[in-house]
Protein backbone atom coordinates (compact mmCIF):
# COMPACT_ATOMS: atom_id res chain seq x y z
CA UNK A 1 0.00 0.00 0.00
CA UNK A 2 1.77 3.11 -1.21
CA UNK A 3 0.69 6.64 -0.42
CA UNK A 4 0.63 8.85 -3.48
CA UNK A 5 0.52 12.37 -2.23
CA UNK A 6 1.65 14.82 -4.92
CA UNK A 7 2.57 18.18 -3.51
CA UNK A 8 -0.14 20.59 -4.64
CA UNK A 9 2.01 23.61 -3.88
CA UNK A 10 4.31 22.69 -6.73
CA UNK A 11 3.36 23.93 -10.09
CA UNK A 12 5.35 21.24 -11.86
CA UNK A 13 3.96 17.78 -12.34
CA UNK A 14 4.99 15.24 -9.70
CA UNK A 15 8.06 13.24 -10.71
CA UNK A 16 8.99 9.69 -9.76
CA UNK A 17 11.37 9.45 -6.80
CA UNK A 18 13.44 7.04 -8.90
CA UNK A 19 14.08 9.87 -11.41
CA UNK A 20 15.14 12.33 -8.72
CA UNK A 21 17.34 10.16 -6.52
CA UNK A 22 20.50 8.34 -7.52
CA UNK A 23 20.64 6.22 -4.37
CA UNK A 24 17.62 4.73 -2.57
CA UNK A 25 18.94 2.26 -0.04
CA UNK A 26 17.93 0.62 3.21
CA UNK A 27 20.05 -1.16 5.81
CA UNK A 28 19.85 -2.21 9.42
CA UNK A 29 21.18 0.21 11.99
CA UNK A 30 21.52 -2.52 14.59
CA UNK A 31 19.14 -5.52 14.74
CA UNK A 32 16.13 -3.49 15.90
CA UNK A 33 16.06 -0.59 13.45
CA UNK A 34 16.48 0.03 9.74
CA UNK A 35 17.38 3.22 8.02
CA UNK A 36 16.67 4.47 4.51
CA UNK A 37 19.08 6.85 2.79
CA UNK A 38 17.92 8.88 -0.19
CA UNK A 39 20.60 10.72 -2.15
CA UNK A 40 19.43 13.21 -4.75
CA UNK A 41 21.15 14.15 -7.96
CA UNK A 42 21.31 17.91 -7.40
CA UNK A 43 20.14 20.80 -5.22
CA UNK A 44 16.90 21.18 -7.17
CA UNK A 45 15.95 17.53 -6.81
CA UNK A 46 16.87 17.65 -3.12
CA UNK A 47 14.76 20.79 -2.56
CA UNK A 48 11.76 19.20 -4.24
CA UNK A 49 12.17 16.06 -2.11
CA UNK A 50 12.71 17.92 1.14
CA UNK A 51 9.47 19.86 0.62
CA UNK A 52 7.48 16.99 -0.81
CA UNK A 53 4.46 15.75 1.13
CA UNK A 54 5.27 12.15 0.19
CA UNK A 55 8.50 12.18 2.20
CA UNK A 56 7.14 13.89 5.30
CA UNK A 57 7.14 11.78 8.44
CA UNK A 58 3.36 11.17 8.35
CA UNK A 59 3.39 9.94 4.77
CA UNK A 60 6.43 7.73 5.26
CA UNK A 61 4.87 6.24 8.39
CA UNK A 62 1.66 5.49 6.45
CA UNK A 63 3.69 3.96 3.65
CA UNK A 64 5.35 1.54 6.08
CA UNK A 65 2.29 0.94 8.24
CA UNK A 66 3.91 2.69 11.23
CA UNK A 67 2.95 5.52 13.54
CA UNK A 68 4.50 8.93 12.88
CA UNK A 69 6.29 8.74 16.25
CA UNK A 70 8.20 5.69 14.98
CA UNK A 71 9.82 7.47 12.05
CA UNK A 72 12.80 9.80 12.38
CA UNK A 73 13.74 12.02 9.48
CA UNK A 74 17.04 13.82 8.96
CA UNK A 75 17.80 16.39 6.27
CA UNK A 76 21.36 16.74 4.99
CA UNK A 77 21.17 19.53 2.42
CA UNK A 78 24.95 19.81 1.91
CA UNK A 79 25.03 16.31 0.42
CA UNK A 80 21.45 16.41 -0.99
CA UNK A 81 20.36 13.56 1.27
CA UNK A 82 17.37 12.62 3.40
CA UNK A 83 17.54 9.85 5.99
CA UNK A 84 14.54 8.01 7.42
CA UNK A 85 14.97 5.66 10.38
CA UNK A 86 12.29 3.31 11.69
CA UNK A 87 11.78 0.10 13.64
CA UNK A 88 12.12 -3.35 12.12
CA UNK A 89 9.03 -5.54 12.32
CA UNK A 90 11.01 -8.38 13.94
CA UNK A 91 14.47 -8.49 15.46
CA UNK A 92 17.08 -9.35 12.82
CA UNK A 93 17.54 -13.09 12.46
CA UNK A 94 14.49 -14.11 14.48
CA UNK A 95 12.37 -16.91 13.02
CA UNK A 96 10.13 -15.28 10.43
CA UNK A 97 12.55 -12.47 9.60
CA UNK A 98 12.58 -12.05 5.83
CA UNK A 99 15.40 -9.52 5.51
CA UNK A 100 18.35 -10.09 7.86
CA UNK A 101 20.29 -7.01 6.74
CA UNK A 102 17.24 -4.84 6.13
CA UNK A 103 18.67 -4.19 2.68
CA UNK A 104 15.36 -4.48 0.77
CA UNK A 105 13.15 -2.33 2.96
CA UNK A 106 13.41 0.64 0.61
CA UNK A 107 10.98 -1.00 -1.81
CA UNK A 108 7.77 0.80 -0.69
CA UNK A 109 9.38 4.15 -1.57
CA UNK A 110 10.22 3.20 -5.15
CA UNK A 111 6.79 4.06 -6.51
CA UNK A 112 6.53 7.47 -4.80
CA UNK A 113 6.07 10.58 -6.90
CA UNK A 114 7.37 13.87 -5.55
CA UNK B 1 63.38 -17.41 24.56
CA UNK B 2 61.74 -14.13 25.54
CA UNK B 3 62.98 -10.70 24.55
CA UNK B 4 62.10 -8.55 27.56
CA UNK B 5 64.45 -5.72 26.64
CA UNK B 6 63.55 -5.48 22.96
CA UNK B 7 61.25 -2.55 22.32
CA UNK B 8 57.87 -3.68 21.02
CA UNK B 9 55.97 -2.19 18.13
CA UNK B 10 53.71 -0.22 20.45
CA UNK B 11 56.52 1.05 22.67
CA UNK B 12 58.50 2.12 19.59
CA UNK B 13 55.56 4.10 18.27
CA UNK B 14 54.76 5.73 21.61
CA UNK B 15 58.42 6.67 22.13
CA UNK B 16 59.16 7.90 18.63
CA UNK B 17 56.08 9.63 17.28
CA UNK B 18 55.60 13.29 18.15
CA UNK B 19 52.32 14.96 17.26
CA UNK B 20 53.01 18.11 15.25
CA UNK B 21 56.24 16.80 13.74
CA UNK B 22 54.64 14.53 11.19
CA UNK B 23 51.16 13.19 10.56
CA UNK B 24 50.20 9.82 11.99
CA UNK B 25 49.67 7.39 9.11
CA UNK B 26 46.98 4.83 9.89
CA UNK B 27 46.40 1.97 7.48
CA UNK B 28 43.01 0.26 7.63
CA UNK B 29 43.59 -3.06 5.90
CA UNK B 30 40.18 -4.65 6.24
CA UNK B 31 36.67 -3.88 7.38
CA UNK B 32 35.81 -7.60 7.42
CA UNK B 33 38.99 -9.56 7.95
CA UNK B 34 38.57 -13.05 6.57
CA UNK B 35 36.71 -12.19 3.37
CA UNK B 36 39.84 -11.48 1.35
CA UNK B 37 42.05 -8.40 1.67
CA UNK B 38 42.79 -6.85 -1.73
CA UNK B 39 46.52 -7.50 -1.97
CA UNK B 40 47.56 -4.75 -4.41
CA UNK B 41 45.88 -1.98 -2.40
CA UNK B 42 47.23 -3.30 0.89
CA UNK B 43 50.76 -3.37 -0.53
CA UNK B 44 50.39 0.19 -1.78
CA UNK B 45 49.45 1.09 1.79
CA UNK B 46 52.56 -0.61 3.14
CA UNK B 47 54.74 1.43 0.78
CA UNK B 48 53.47 4.50 2.63
CA UNK B 49 55.11 3.25 5.83
CA UNK B 50 52.04 3.30 8.10
CA UNK B 51 52.60 3.90 11.83
CA UNK B 52 50.14 1.13 12.57
CA UNK B 53 47.80 -1.29 10.82
CA UNK B 54 44.24 -1.96 11.95
CA UNK B 55 41.52 -4.38 10.88
CA UNK B 56 37.92 -4.79 11.88
CA UNK B 57 36.86 -8.41 11.91
CA UNK B 58 33.32 -8.45 13.18
CA UNK B 59 29.83 -7.12 13.26
CA UNK B 60 26.40 -7.91 14.63
CA UNK B 61 24.98 -7.66 11.09
CA UNK B 62 25.28 -11.34 10.09
CA UNK B 63 22.72 -12.13 12.77
CA UNK B 64 22.48 -14.04 16.04
CA UNK B 65 23.80 -17.37 14.70
CA UNK B 66 27.47 -16.45 14.94
CA UNK B 67 27.30 -14.94 18.41
CA UNK B 68 25.15 -17.81 19.62
CA UNK B 69 27.08 -20.70 18.07
CA UNK B 70 30.57 -19.34 18.64
CA UNK B 71 31.34 -19.85 14.94
CA UNK B 72 33.06 -17.37 12.62
CA UNK B 73 31.15 -16.05 9.62
CA UNK B 74 34.29 -15.87 7.48
CA UNK B 75 35.75 -19.07 6.02
CA UNK B 76 38.75 -20.29 8.06
CA UNK B 77 41.11 -20.57 5.09
CA UNK B 78 40.42 -16.98 4.13
CA UNK B 79 40.81 -15.81 7.73
CA UNK B 80 44.20 -17.54 7.85
CA UNK B 81 45.22 -15.91 4.54
CA UNK B 82 44.20 -12.43 5.68
CA UNK B 83 45.82 -12.84 9.10
CA UNK B 84 49.04 -13.97 7.45
CA UNK B 85 49.03 -10.96 5.16
CA UNK B 86 48.59 -8.38 7.92
CA UNK B 87 50.76 -10.12 10.53
CA UNK B 88 53.74 -10.54 8.20
CA UNK B 89 53.47 -6.91 7.09
CA UNK B 90 53.18 -5.54 10.61
CA UNK B 91 56.13 -7.59 11.86
CA UNK B 92 58.22 -6.66 8.85
CA UNK B 93 57.60 -2.94 9.38
CA UNK B 94 57.70 -3.49 13.16
CA UNK B 95 54.48 -1.53 13.64
CA UNK B 96 51.47 -2.37 15.83
CA UNK B 97 48.76 -4.60 14.40
CA UNK B 98 45.33 -4.08 15.95
CA UNK B 99 42.36 -6.34 15.25
CA UNK B 100 38.93 -5.79 16.77
CA UNK B 101 35.81 -7.98 17.07
CA UNK B 102 37.81 -11.16 16.56
CA UNK B 103 36.09 -14.00 14.75
CA UNK B 104 32.89 -12.10 13.80
CA UNK B 105 31.08 -11.83 17.12
CA UNK B 106 34.02 -11.40 19.51
CA UNK B 107 32.99 -13.89 22.21
CA UNK B 108 35.51 -16.27 23.79
CA UNK B 109 35.31 -19.05 21.15
CA UNK B 110 35.69 -16.46 18.36
CA UNK B 111 38.70 -14.95 20.06
CA UNK B 112 40.25 -18.37 20.67
CA UNK B 113 39.69 -19.40 17.06
CA UNK B 114 41.29 -16.21 15.80
CA UNK B 115 44.26 -16.60 18.14
CA UNK B 116 44.79 -20.20 17.12
CA UNK B 117 44.84 -19.23 13.43
CA UNK B 118 47.19 -16.35 14.22
CA UNK B 119 49.45 -18.75 16.08
CA UNK B 120 49.49 -21.13 13.09
CA UNK B 121 50.53 -18.25 10.86
CA UNK B 122 53.19 -17.08 13.33
CA UNK B 123 54.59 -20.58 13.59
CA UNK B 124 54.64 -21.13 9.85
CA UNK B 125 56.52 -17.87 9.36
CA UNK B 126 58.86 -18.15 12.35
CA UNK B 127 57.61 -14.95 13.96
CA UNK B 128 58.07 -13.95 17.59
CA UNK B 129 56.08 -11.16 19.16
CA UNK B 130 53.90 -10.20 22.09
CA UNK B 131 50.15 -10.23 21.75
CA UNK B 132 47.69 -8.48 24.03
CA UNK B 133 44.16 -9.79 24.10
CA UNK B 134 40.90 -8.32 25.33
CA UNK B 135 38.11 -10.64 26.45
CA UNK B 136 34.70 -9.11 25.91
CA UNK B 137 32.41 -11.70 27.50
CA UNK B 138 30.20 -10.13 30.15
CA UNK B 139 30.12 -11.91 33.55
CA UNK B 140 26.54 -13.18 33.99
CA UNK B 141 26.26 -12.22 37.65
CA UNK B 142 27.27 -8.69 36.89
CA UNK B 143 24.54 -8.46 34.28
CA UNK B 144 21.88 -9.93 36.57
CA UNK B 145 22.81 -7.36 39.22
CA UNK B 146 22.67 -4.58 36.65
CA UNK B 147 19.16 -5.63 35.66
CA UNK B 148 18.11 -5.69 39.33
CA UNK B 149 19.47 -2.15 39.78
CA UNK B 150 17.82 -0.85 36.64
CA UNK B 151 21.18 -0.36 34.90
CA UNK B 152 20.27 -2.24 31.73
CA UNK B 153 18.30 -0.08 29.31
CA UNK B 154 16.93 0.12 25.82
CA UNK B 155 19.55 1.45 23.38
CA UNK B 156 17.23 3.71 21.46
CA UNK B 157 14.28 5.34 23.14
CA UNK B 158 13.35 7.51 20.16
CA UNK B 159 10.61 5.11 19.00
CA UNK B 160 12.50 4.35 15.79
CA UNK B 161 13.62 0.98 17.14
CA UNK B 162 11.75 -2.21 17.83
CA UNK B 163 11.60 -2.83 21.57
CA UNK B 164 13.64 -5.85 22.67
CA UNK B 165 12.39 -6.66 26.18
CA UNK B 166 14.91 -6.77 29.02
CA UNK B 167 15.87 -10.39 29.67
CA UNK B 168 15.11 -11.96 33.02
CA UNK B 169 17.72 -13.65 35.20
CA UNK B 170 17.08 -17.08 33.71
CA UNK B 171 17.47 -15.77 30.16
CA UNK B 172 20.75 -14.11 31.10
CA UNK B 173 22.10 -17.27 32.70
CA UNK B 174 21.01 -19.53 29.83
CA UNK B 175 22.17 -17.30 26.95
CA UNK B 176 24.78 -18.93 24.72
CA UNK B 177 27.13 -15.95 24.64
CA UNK B 178 26.93 -12.41 25.95
CA UNK B 179 29.49 -9.79 24.96
CA UNK B 180 29.94 -6.08 25.41
CA UNK B 181 31.61 -3.76 22.92
CA UNK B 182 34.82 -2.55 24.50
CA UNK B 183 35.74 1.01 23.70
CA UNK B 184 38.78 3.17 23.12
CA UNK B 185 39.71 3.30 26.82
CA UNK B 186 39.85 -0.48 27.10
CA UNK B 187 42.02 -0.62 23.97
CA UNK B 188 44.28 2.05 25.49
CA UNK B 189 44.59 -0.01 28.64
CA UNK B 190 45.54 -3.11 26.65
CA UNK B 191 47.99 -1.11 24.52
CA UNK B 192 49.60 0.34 27.64
CA UNK B 193 51.00 -3.19 28.13
CA UNK B 194 53.10 -2.37 25.04
CA UNK B 195 52.36 -5.40 22.86
CA UNK B 196 53.27 -5.86 19.19
CA UNK B 197 49.80 -7.13 18.32
CA UNK B 198 46.41 -6.52 19.92
CA UNK B 199 43.52 -8.91 19.28
CA UNK B 200 40.29 -7.86 20.94
CA UNK B 201 36.98 -9.65 21.36
CA UNK B 202 33.83 -7.66 20.64
CA UNK B 203 34.92 -4.06 20.13
CA UNK B 204 33.61 -0.72 19.03
CA UNK B 205 34.86 -0.39 15.46
CA UNK B 206 36.25 3.00 16.38
CA UNK B 207 38.46 1.72 19.20
CA UNK B 208 40.67 -0.18 16.73
CA UNK B 209 41.80 3.05 15.12
CA UNK B 210 41.23 5.72 17.80
CA UNK B 211 43.13 4.25 20.77
CA UNK B 212 46.73 4.70 19.63
CA UNK B 213 46.10 8.24 18.32
CA UNK B 214 44.60 9.25 21.66
CA UNK B 215 47.57 7.75 23.52
CA UNK B 216 49.76 9.96 21.32
CA UNK B 217 47.75 13.03 22.26
CA UNK B 218 45.54 13.46 19.22
CA UNK B 219 42.10 15.01 19.64
CA UNK B 220 39.43 12.48 20.64
CA UNK B 221 36.82 13.88 18.24
CA UNK B 222 39.17 13.78 15.26
CA UNK B 223 40.55 10.34 16.14
CA UNK B 224 37.10 8.84 16.58
CA UNK B 225 35.73 10.41 13.42
CA UNK B 226 38.71 9.14 11.44
CA UNK B 227 38.24 5.70 13.02
CA UNK B 228 34.52 5.65 12.25
CA UNK B 229 35.21 6.26 8.57
CA UNK B 230 38.23 4.04 7.96
CA UNK B 231 36.92 0.99 9.78
CA UNK B 232 34.98 0.28 6.56
CA UNK B 233 38.17 0.78 4.46
CA UNK B 234 37.32 2.34 1.07
CA UNK B 235 33.54 2.14 1.45
CA UNK B 236 33.57 5.94 1.94
CA UNK B 237 34.94 6.41 -1.58
CA UNK B 238 33.39 6.60 -5.00
CA UNK B 239 33.15 3.96 -6.23
CA UNK B 240 33.08 2.33 -2.81
CA UNK B 241 35.15 -0.77 -2.28
CA UNK B 242 36.99 -3.04 0.08
CA UNK B 243 40.48 -1.74 -0.60
CA UNK B 244 42.77 -0.60 2.18
CA UNK B 245 42.55 3.08 3.06
CA UNK B 246 45.20 5.36 4.54
CA UNK B 247 44.34 8.13 6.99
CA UNK B 248 46.91 10.79 7.80
CA UNK B 249 45.98 12.32 11.12
CA UNK B 250 47.18 15.74 12.21
CA UNK B 251 46.45 18.08 15.11
CA UNK B 252 43.48 19.76 13.42
CA UNK B 253 42.29 17.45 10.65
CA UNK B 254 42.88 14.19 8.85
CA UNK B 255 43.32 13.22 5.22
CA UNK B 256 41.67 10.18 3.65
CA UNK B 257 43.19 8.37 0.72
CA UNK B 258 42.11 5.05 -0.74
CA UNK B 259 44.97 2.74 -1.64
CA UNK B 260 43.01 1.87 -4.78
CA UNK B 261 43.85 4.66 -7.25
CA UNK B 262 40.41 4.24 -8.87
CA UNK B 263 38.44 4.76 -5.63
CA UNK B 264 38.24 8.44 -4.77
CA UNK B 265 37.53 9.88 -1.35
CA UNK B 266 35.51 12.97 -2.30
CA UNK B 267 33.87 15.39 0.18
CA UNK B 268 30.43 14.13 -0.89
CA UNK B 269 31.32 10.43 -0.71
CA UNK B 270 32.95 10.78 2.72
CA UNK B 271 30.11 12.89 4.13
CA UNK B 272 27.58 10.41 2.75
CA UNK B 273 29.34 7.58 4.55
CA UNK B 274 28.26 9.09 7.90
CA UNK B 275 24.73 7.90 7.04
CA UNK B 276 25.71 4.29 6.47
CA UNK B 277 24.10 1.87 8.94
CA UNK B 278 23.54 4.76 11.39
CA UNK B 279 20.03 5.61 12.55
CA UNK B 280 21.21 9.14 13.39
CA UNK B 281 23.76 10.61 10.98
CA UNK B 282 24.99 13.28 13.40
CA UNK B 283 25.68 11.28 16.52
CA UNK B 284 27.87 8.27 17.30
CA UNK B 285 27.56 6.91 20.82
CA UNK B 286 30.78 5.57 22.31
CA UNK B 287 31.30 4.01 25.75
CA UNK B 288 33.20 7.11 26.84
CA UNK B 289 30.95 9.78 25.36
CA UNK B 290 29.22 11.08 22.25
CA UNK B 291 30.80 11.96 18.93
CA UNK B 292 29.00 14.84 17.22
CA UNK B 293 29.38 15.03 13.45
CA UNK B 294 27.05 17.90 12.56
CA UNK B 295 29.88 20.44 12.47
CA UNK B 296 32.24 18.18 10.50
CA UNK B 297 33.58 19.65 7.29
CA UNK B 298 34.91 17.89 4.24
CA UNK B 299 37.23 19.55 1.72
CA UNK B 300 38.82 18.13 -1.41
CA UNK B 301 42.61 18.06 -1.22
CA UNK B 302 42.64 16.88 -4.83
CA UNK B 303 40.47 14.59 -6.94
CA UNK B 304 41.48 11.53 -4.88
CA UNK B 305 41.81 12.74 -1.28
CA UNK B 306 39.58 14.53 1.21
CA UNK B 307 40.47 16.56 4.28
CA UNK B 308 38.14 16.16 7.26
CA UNK B 309 37.83 18.28 10.40
CA UNK B 310 35.30 19.60 12.88
CA UNK B 311 33.89 16.56 14.72
CA UNK B 312 33.39 17.15 18.45
CA UNK B 313 33.63 14.59 21.22
CA UNK B 314 31.69 15.17 24.43
CA UNK B 315 32.74 12.76 27.19
CA UNK B 316 30.14 11.37 29.57
CA UNK B 317 30.62 11.17 33.33
CA UNK B 318 30.50 7.38 33.54
CA UNK B 319 30.93 4.93 30.67
CA UNK B 320 28.07 3.02 29.07
CA UNK B 321 28.46 -0.28 27.25
CA UNK B 322 26.53 -1.83 24.40
CA UNK B 323 25.70 -5.43 25.31
CA UNK B 324 24.84 -8.17 22.81
CA UNK B 325 23.58 -11.63 23.69
CA UNK B 326 22.17 -14.61 21.78
CA UNK B 327 20.31 -17.68 22.97
CA UNK B 328 19.69 -21.07 21.47
CA UNK B 329 16.17 -21.31 20.07
CA UNK B 330 16.25 -24.85 18.73
CA UNK B 331 17.26 -26.55 15.51
CA UNK B 332 16.03 -25.44 12.11
CA UNK B 333 15.10 -27.34 8.96
CA UNK B 334 13.78 -25.65 5.82
CA UNK B 335 11.54 -26.90 3.07
CA UNK B 336 12.02 -25.35 -0.38
CA UNK B 337 9.45 -25.56 -3.17
CA UNK B 338 7.84 -23.60 -5.97
CA UNK B 339 4.19 -23.30 -6.93
CA UNK B 340 2.87 -22.34 -10.37
CA UNK B 341 -0.81 -23.29 -10.06
CA UNK B 342 -2.88 -20.10 -9.51
CA UNK B 343 -5.59 -21.86 -7.50
CA UNK B 344 -3.06 -23.51 -5.21
CA UNK B 345 -1.33 -20.13 -4.79
CA UNK B 346 -4.59 -18.43 -3.89
CA UNK B 347 -5.50 -21.00 -1.23
CA UNK B 348 -1.94 -21.31 0.15
CA UNK B 349 -2.61 -19.65 3.54
CA UNK B 350 -5.48 -22.03 4.36
CA UNK B 351 -3.58 -25.02 2.93
CA UNK B 352 -0.65 -24.26 5.25
CA UNK B 353 -2.98 -24.06 8.24
CA UNK B 354 -4.75 -27.31 7.47
CA UNK B 355 -1.56 -29.20 6.69
CA UNK B 356 -0.03 -27.89 9.92
CA UNK B 357 -2.90 -29.35 11.90
CA UNK B 358 -2.54 -32.72 10.19
CA UNK B 359 1.22 -32.85 10.68
CA UNK B 360 0.90 -31.85 14.31
CA UNK B 361 -1.11 -35.04 14.87
CA UNK B 362 1.52 -37.11 13.07
CA UNK B 363 4.70 -35.55 14.48
CA UNK B 364 4.47 -35.00 18.23
CA UNK B 365 6.68 -32.49 19.99
CA UNK B 366 7.30 -28.78 20.38
CA UNK B 367 7.98 -27.88 16.77
CA UNK B 368 6.86 -24.68 15.05
CA UNK B 369 6.43 -23.76 11.40
CA UNK B 370 7.04 -20.31 9.85
CA UNK B 371 6.23 -19.87 6.14
CA UNK B 372 7.94 -17.39 3.80
CA UNK B 373 5.91 -16.99 0.61
CA UNK B 374 8.19 -15.37 -1.96
CA UNK B 375 6.21 -13.40 -4.51
CA UNK B 376 3.50 -12.81 -1.94
CA UNK B 377 5.30 -10.55 0.53
CA UNK B 378 8.05 -12.62 2.14
CA UNK B 379 10.57 -9.79 2.06
CA UNK B 380 8.10 -7.25 3.30
CA UNK B 381 4.31 -7.03 3.31
CA UNK B 382 2.83 -6.64 -0.16
CA UNK B 383 -0.54 -5.20 -1.09
CA UNK B 384 -2.92 -7.85 -2.42
CA UNK B 385 -2.80 -6.35 -5.92
CA UNK B 386 0.97 -6.74 -6.07
CA UNK B 387 1.11 -10.38 -4.99
CA UNK B 388 2.16 -12.85 -7.65
CA UNK B 389 -0.41 -15.37 -8.79
CA UNK B 390 1.68 -16.99 -11.50
CA UNK B 391 4.58 -18.42 -9.55
CA UNK B 392 5.66 -18.23 -5.95
CA UNK B 393 8.59 -19.57 -3.98
CA UNK B 394 7.92 -21.36 -0.75
CA UNK B 395 10.47 -21.44 2.06
CA UNK B 396 9.13 -22.98 5.23
CA UNK B 397 11.15 -22.90 8.44
CA UNK B 398 10.68 -25.67 10.98
CA UNK B 399 12.05 -25.08 14.46
CA UNK B 400 12.26 -27.88 16.98
CA UNK B 401 14.16 -28.73 20.15
CA UNK B 402 16.45 -30.98 18.11
CA UNK B 403 17.42 -31.36 14.45
CA UNK B 404 15.81 -34.76 13.91
CA UNK B 405 12.38 -33.49 14.93
CA UNK B 406 12.69 -30.40 12.72
CA UNK B 407 13.65 -32.57 9.76
CA UNK B 408 10.83 -35.04 10.42
CA UNK B 409 8.25 -32.26 10.63
CA UNK B 410 9.59 -30.77 7.37
CA UNK B 411 9.48 -34.10 5.51
CA UNK B 412 5.98 -35.01 6.66
CA UNK B 413 4.77 -31.48 5.96
CA UNK B 414 6.22 -31.62 2.44
CA UNK B 415 4.38 -34.79 1.54
CA UNK B 416 1.08 -33.57 2.98
CA UNK B 417 1.28 -30.23 1.20
CA UNK B 418 2.29 -31.91 -2.06
CA UNK B 419 -0.86 -34.00 -2.06
CA UNK B 420 -3.19 -31.60 -0.25
CA UNK B 421 -6.68 -31.80 -1.73
CA UNK B 422 -8.85 -28.71 -2.07
CA UNK B 423 -12.03 -27.62 -3.80
CA UNK B 424 -11.47 -26.88 -7.48
CA UNK B 425 -8.13 -28.71 -7.56
CA UNK B 426 -6.89 -29.44 -11.08
CA UNK B 427 -3.33 -30.23 -10.10
CA UNK B 428 -3.89 -33.75 -8.83
CA UNK B 429 -0.34 -34.83 -9.72
CA UNK B 430 1.04 -32.65 -6.91
CA UNK B 431 0.84 -29.07 -5.65
CA UNK B 432 4.57 -28.35 -5.40
CA UNK B 433 7.57 -28.11 -7.71
CA UNK B 434 10.90 -29.16 -6.23
CA UNK B 435 14.19 -27.99 -7.68
CA UNK B 436 16.20 -30.74 -6.02
CA UNK B 437 15.99 -33.65 -3.69
CA UNK B 438 15.87 -33.88 -0.73
CA UNK B 439 13.84 -30.67 -0.64
CA UNK B 440 13.92 -30.42 3.14
CA UNK B 441 17.30 -29.35 4.45
CA UNK B 442 19.00 -29.13 7.83
CA UNK B 443 19.55 -25.43 8.41
CA UNK B 444 21.77 -25.41 11.49
CA UNK B 445 20.97 -24.57 15.05
CA UNK B 446 18.85 -21.47 15.49
CA UNK B 447 19.77 -18.57 17.77
CA UNK B 448 17.98 -15.35 18.65
CA UNK B 449 19.18 -12.08 20.06
CA UNK B 450 18.05 -11.74 23.66
CA UNK B 451 20.26 -8.77 24.42
CA UNK B 452 20.97 -5.63 22.47
CA UNK B 453 20.92 -3.11 25.27
CA UNK B 454 22.80 -0.37 27.02
CA UNK B 455 24.60 -1.22 30.25
CA UNK B 456 25.18 1.64 32.67
CA UNK B 457 26.82 1.98 36.06
CA UNK B 458 29.40 -0.72 35.43
CA UNK B 459 33.13 -0.21 35.23
CA UNK B 460 34.65 -1.52 31.97
CA UNK B 461 37.47 -2.95 34.14
CA UNK B 462 34.93 -5.33 35.67
CA UNK B 463 33.76 -6.52 32.26
CA UNK B 464 36.80 -6.74 30.00
CA UNK B 465 39.75 -8.99 30.75
CA UNK B 466 43.19 -8.08 29.40
CA UNK B 467 46.04 -10.55 28.97
CA UNK B 468 49.53 -10.30 27.51
CA UNK B 469 51.23 -13.27 25.89
CA UNK B 470 54.65 -13.71 24.38
CA UNK B 471 54.82 -16.01 21.36
CA UNK B 472 58.20 -17.26 20.18
CA UNK B 473 58.49 -19.06 16.89
CA UNK B 474 61.96 -17.97 15.83
CA UNK B 475 62.86 -21.47 14.74
CA UNK B 476 61.06 -21.49 11.43
CA UNK B 477 60.35 -24.98 10.16
CA UNK B 478 62.65 -25.88 7.29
Amino acid sequence: MVALLPDESMSQEALPLTDLANVIRSKNAGPLCFTVDLFFSNAQAYARAAQSEALQINSVAACYGLMATQVRRFELPHIFAIKLSMPRTVCAGNPGDGDLYGAQQHAPLLSLRL
Amino acid sequence: MTHPTTPTAVSRLLDSHRMGQERLRVLSASGQLGFGIVQESFERGLERKPHFIGCDMGSIDPGPFYLGSGQMAAPRDMVRRDLEMVLKAARQLNVPLIIGSAGTAGAKPHLEDTLSLLKEVAEANGLSFSVAIVLSDVPRNLLVQAIQHGHLKSLDESGASLNLPLPNEEQVMSASHIVAQCGTHTFMKALSQKPDVLIAGRSCDTAIFAALPQMLGYDAGLSLHMAKIIECTSLCCTPGGRDAILAELGEFDFFLESMNPAAHATPASVAAHALYEQSNPWIVEEPEGTLHLKQASYLALDSHRTQVSGAQFVPRSSPTLKVEGASHAGARAVLLAGVADPTMISIMPSALLEVSERVRKLVPGEWTMVPHLYGQGAVRQLAQAKRSLHEIGLVIEFLAPHAAMAKTAAAVFKQNLLHFGFAGRLTTGGNLAFAFTPSEIDANECYQFVLYHLLEGVSPEDVFGIELHQWNFDEAPA
